[in-house]
């Protein structure tokens, strides 16, 4: 039988690939830190998969397919949007689990889009890369497994939704047969305007409330916020944080712990890393 | 209002090398192919993000079109372009200046 193991809340910024050293020298040696310290962390797990939730930047789907939520169940490589320091490469999959998840949701009120072979965008690539292939270079072998949900163009998936999809994949991880052992990572977030005029914008004060319904396992309260509230306060980048939703609706009562935050106008993000605990 | 082709247009200009290609060669061909009005093709062929924001395109299209396809795509430019000429200089953040 599987089981979510732990879980991961990181950001995808891809301005740290573009722009390496525009932050102050100890802010950015502990955000690529952070990363580190999140691979030794999910090395300590002996994970054998990990779901990482990323959203569509309109450039994986455009206006002709529009998925609430997809899941890759077969090949998987990118990142699609190559980045400095970030070529494209074939990426791990986990095809049985993967296709496990997307059978289980079928049969269980969970209609997911499904990728047969995807090229992931930076918002899987990132984490895969930073948290996951170090793990890999250990020689633990991890398949990811990437969710991709609608929350950077509309129609938005609705908050709820996200935490019921979080609730579906836990369904389906405990309904294997197989002893896998899951992590998930929610990857996106925290404020951050994208090519708004506001962007380069970070509100702490949002960025902590988030991180605060994550460490105490507050679904009611991170899944009350309107879009409204979200848009005014996080940025349009704010609306990721539907990935973190769905990866605390995985592991519904669990605790979290902040790894690091730092607001970083100079990556234009409020970049949060949460570890939570199964 | 077409926000929808719009949207359809940046998105094969982000994404579509043969599109982007056909758009520096002869824009007034390609967007004879989609059923834009002339305010629409004119925030095109202008790259005034700022009327397509206001239009209802979503803004990862703008910044997007505006990295792959303007004449100067630094990112200041883009935000210049987005928050007027009287912004010039006050552009968040140090890495979007790179």
């Amino acid at each position: 039988m599987g089981k979510i193991v732990g879980g991961f809340l990181v950001p995808h910024d891809p301005v740290m690939f573009v722009a390496p050293e525009a932050p102050a020298e100890d802010i950015r040696k502990r955000m690529w830190g952070a990363y580190d310290s999140c691979a030794e962390r999910l090395a300590g797990l002996n994970a054998t998969s990990a779901v990482i939730i990323g959203a569509d930047h309109y450039f994986n789907f455009g206006t002709g397919c529009l998925p609430q939520y997809l899941i890759g169940t077969g090949d998987v490589d990118g990142p699609l949007d190559v980045l400095p320091g970030l070529k494209r490469q074939i990426i791990p999959a986990s095809e049985k689990l993967a296709g496990f998840i997307a059978d289980h949701g079928h049969a269980n009120g969970f209609d997911w889009a499904v990728a047969r072979a995807f090229t992931v965008d930076h918002a899987v690539a990132i984490p895969d890369r930073l948290i996951i292939d170090p793990v890999r270079a250990r020689g633990q072998s991890i398949g990811t497994i990437p969710v991709y949900i609608a929350a950077g163009v509309d129609p938005f998936i609705k908050m709820k939704r996200a935490i019921e999809l979080g609730g579906a994949i836990k369904a389906a991880v405990e309904a294997m047969p197989d002893d896998e052992r899951v992590v998930v990572i929610g990857s996106g977030g925290i404020s951050h305007w994208v090519g708004t005029p506001e962007m380069g914008k970070v509100n702490e004060a949002f960025d902590r409330e988030i991180m605060d319904y994550a460490c105490t396992g507050n679904l009611a309260g991170i899944g009350g916020l309107s879009d409204e509230y979200i848009l005014e306060n996080g940025g349009n980048g704010g609306m990721e944080i539907r990935q973190w939703a769905v990866a605390m609706g995985a592991m519904p009562g669990a605790r979290g712990e902040v790894i690091d935050y730092a607001p970083v106008p100079e990556w234009v993000t409020g970049l949060g890393f949460v570890q939570l605990f199964a | 209002m077409s926000r929808n082709v719009l949207e359809k247009l940046m998105h094969q200009l982000c994404v579509d090398r043969a599109v982007k290609q056909r758009f520096k060669e002869d824009p007034e061909g390609l967007l004879a192919r989609y059923a834009l009005s002339d305010e629409e093709r004119a925030m095109v062929t202008g790259f005034d993000v700022a009327a397509m924001q206001k239009h209802g395109v979503n803004a990862m299209l703008t910044l997007g079109f505006w990295t792959e396809n303007a004449p100067n795509r630094h990112p200041a430019a883009y935000m210049k372009a987005l928050r007027g000429v009287a912004s010039e200089g006050q552009v968040f953040s140090a890495g979007l200046k790179q």
